[in-house]
């Protein structure tokens, strides 16, 4: 399996993963479905990005960077958009983004091919 | 290199597995075993159990007949020692038993020795009695070795051979050039150096047959060449 | 008999002891060392303007099917033979590789790191593993028959007392701290490469010790111990499988020869991923503290 389908694989599993805590939220429960894609989207963008950059650098500090990053900087986006009510929870989405981002850039780095170095 | 290696040059080793039975092979064996070590035994019983020189020869003679009559070498396991330590293991052993008849014959008390001499050696770094015995028994190796060399260079009308080895090979001073040995025994200085190589390997060879025959195979033989030529 | 004094005796020795190669191209320099069934010297190839080793064996050996087989053997590991040839006096002489560099007990003296210990004695079993593969077994493995290059290569050397796989036991033959049962036992015992997995037993134990002063790792001692068990049944069966018993060891994964503990287990799975554990735990921590803080953190414009 290459590194930007790892990425992939491991940004959708996670980010549902993430979702799926949102359940013990109450307040956010009527929103599930929307919740559990965007996290599985925010996942998968993650992944591809982190794979794409382990594909030329193999460095698991850069890739644990990457994906923090870039996972908190997406967390962000989707924080961005308010709640019914209009709250914003910053802290909710982007502290566990950027922790699964690491994960998921670490994931990179550590399984799947990259292509031989010329 | 080592697995299936030829025939040891001119072996003799059938010699000592003859030596425990009887028979002129047992015979001619034991004359060989005595050749090579009535003088390493005399001087062991000398300085490891501090005889006098007539008390040592009655005890090597005693042993050696003894070795004929009680059959003792039919003990000797090749697999478990070399012949060489064997055969001293049982001089001691004989001494021993010697000692101890002696002792229930005697009548008196104890007494003291004072062993002034052992512990000068000990304090002038002397070697030990195993290494004297492993030094006499080099020496009577490579002395019956080089009475063969004399005794061979006689029957080939080589003494010439012989003359310029002995002159070299066992000055005990300084030694004659090759130009000196040349100019003395009529040939050139390069004949002396094939003359020289000539008699070093019938030497070695010579040797080499002798050590066969106080052997029991070729292993043990390899072992013993290493100790008698080794540093 | 005239008396032979000390001084004649050693003389004597000493020449007849001497290999004569003056019909040869070699001109012989030093002893350099003394080793299973012979003497080897430093010698100058007048022909090829090079230094090599001479091995001049034991009398009483011939070349034969196995030293024309270790002719051949190729593989980094082990010195090539150049040339071989018999004495005027019929000793038979090798000329090799002249190793520069340090005998493996000499080296352990110097290198105290594991690791690095460990990764030399893998090198040490690939060479002795080709041996095998060719139908050879060396029979006299020792740290003293082991040499490290400059540049950490390792020769495996002095094979004067290996044989074909299978070959027959001859009494005495190797060194007894690394001889293995069956090579000491009298007559009709057939030798094969569990003979040198037993030596290799024995060198990865004297590398385990005097690196540090806590006891050696109980799975390499695990390993030690399987390739140095009395019985050749019990040992690995060949030599690539206790070399990647080793790599196994090194690189953090469990071994054949041991059954860790089940919090050797954990404590393994710990250190080998612990990067994913911390992220996974403060994941969780980070989850957790949300949960119960979330009510008071939200931000309303």
């Amino acid at each position: 399996m290459n590194k930007p389908l790892v990425g992939l694989v491991a940004g959708a599993v996670l980010g549902l993963i993430d979702g799926a805590t949102a359940w013990f939220t109450p307040a956010v429960r009527s929103e599930m479905e929307g919740i559990l894609m965007g996290s599985c989207v925010k996942g998968m963008l993650v992944g591809i990005i982190c794979g794409s950059i382990a594909r030329k650098v193999r460095s698991t500090a850069v890739g644990l960077a990457a994906g923090a990053g870039f996972g908190l900087l997406f967390a962000y986006l989707v924080a961005l958009m308010p709640e019914p009510d209009g709250t914003h929870y910053y802290l909710q989405i982007m502290v566990p983004g950027f922790v699964l981002g690491g994960l998921i850039g670490f994931l990179t780095q550590r399984v799947g091919v990259a292509p031989a170095k010329a | 290199m080592g697995g299936a290696h030829g025939p040891f040059p001119t072996t003799r080793h059938s010699l000592i597995r003859s030596a425990a039975g009887s028979g002129a092979l047992a015979r001619e064996a034991l004359d060989s075993i005595m050749a090579v070590y009535w003088k390493p035994a005399y001087k062991h019983v000398r300085i490891q159990w501090r005889r006098s020189n007539e008390e040592a020869k009655d005890l090597v003679q005693g042993f050696f007949t003894a070795l004929i009559e009680q059959q003792i070498l039919a003990g000797y396991d090749p697999f478990k020692a070399r012949f060489r330590t064997y055969l001293k293991g049982c001089l001691d052993h004989f001494v021993m038993k010697q000692d101890e008849r002696a002792s229930r014959l005697k009548r008196g008390g104890a007494t003291t020795l004072c062993d002034f001499e052992a512990a000068e050696r000990e304090l002038a770094g002397a070697p030990s009695v195993e290494d004297i015995f492993l030094r006499e028994w080099q020496r009577q190796m490579f002395a019956l070795g080089l009475e063969d060399l004399r005794e061979l260079c006689q029957s080939r009308a080589k003494t010439v051979h012989y003359a310029i080895f002995a002159q070299y090979d066992m000055a005990e001073g300084d030694r004659p050039s090759y130009a000196e040995l040349g100019a003395q025994h009529g040939i050139p200085a390069t004949s002396v150096t094939n003359y020289l190589a000539w008699a070093r390997r019938e030497l070695r060879r010579l040797v080499l047959l002798r050590l066969s025959s106080v052997t029991s195979g070729d292993p043990e033989c390899q072992a013993e060449l290493r100790v008698l030529f080794g540093k | 008999m005239s008396f032979l004094p000390d001084r004649a005796l050693d003389h004597l020795r000493n020449v007849t002891e001497s290999p004569d190669f003056s019909a040869t191209r070699y001109q012989v320099e030093e002893e350099i060392g003394r080793g299973g069934m012979g003497v080897v010297y430093r010698a100058w190839d007048a022909q090829l303007e090079r230094r090599v080793a001479l091995k001049v064996m034991d009398a009483g050996y011939v070349i034969n099917q196995e030293a024309k087989l270790l002719a051949q053997l190729e593989h980094p590991g082990l010195a090539p033979v150049y040339d071989a040839g018999t004495l005027p006096d019929g000793r038979v002489y090798y000329a090799m590789r002249l190793i520069q560099g340090r005998r493996l007990d000499e080296f352990l003296r110097q290198e105290p790191r594991l690791p690095a210990r460990l990764r030399l004695f893998e090198k040490i079993c690939e060479a002795v593993a080709f041996a095998h593969n060719r139908g050879v077994i060396h029979c006299d493995l020792k740290p003293q028959n082991i040499m490290v290059g400059e540049f950490g290569e390792v020769f495996v050397v002095d094979w004067g007392v290996a044989r074909a796989i299978d070959g027959a036991a001859l009494p005495v033959a190797g060194t007894p701290q690394y001889m293995a049962p069956e090579q000491s036992s009298p007559g009709g015992h057939t030798l094969d490469a569990r003979t040198d997995i037993f030596a290799l037993g024995c060198i990865l134990r004297d590398l385990m010790t005097g690196y540090s002063t806590t006891s050696p790792p109980r799975p390499l001692a695990a390993i030690a111990r399987k390739a140095s068990a009395p019985d050749p049944a019990d040992r690995f069966g060949d030599v690539q499988q206790l070399a990647a018993d080793v790599g196994r060891f090194l690189d953090g994964l469990p071994v054949i020869a041991y059954r860790d503990t089940l919090p050797e287990r954990l404590a393994r799975f710990w250190r080998r991923n612990q990067v994913l554990l911390l992220l996974l735990g403060t994941y969780l921590a980070v989850k957790l503290f949300l949960y119960f803080l979330a009510p008071a953190i939200r931000w309303k414009p």
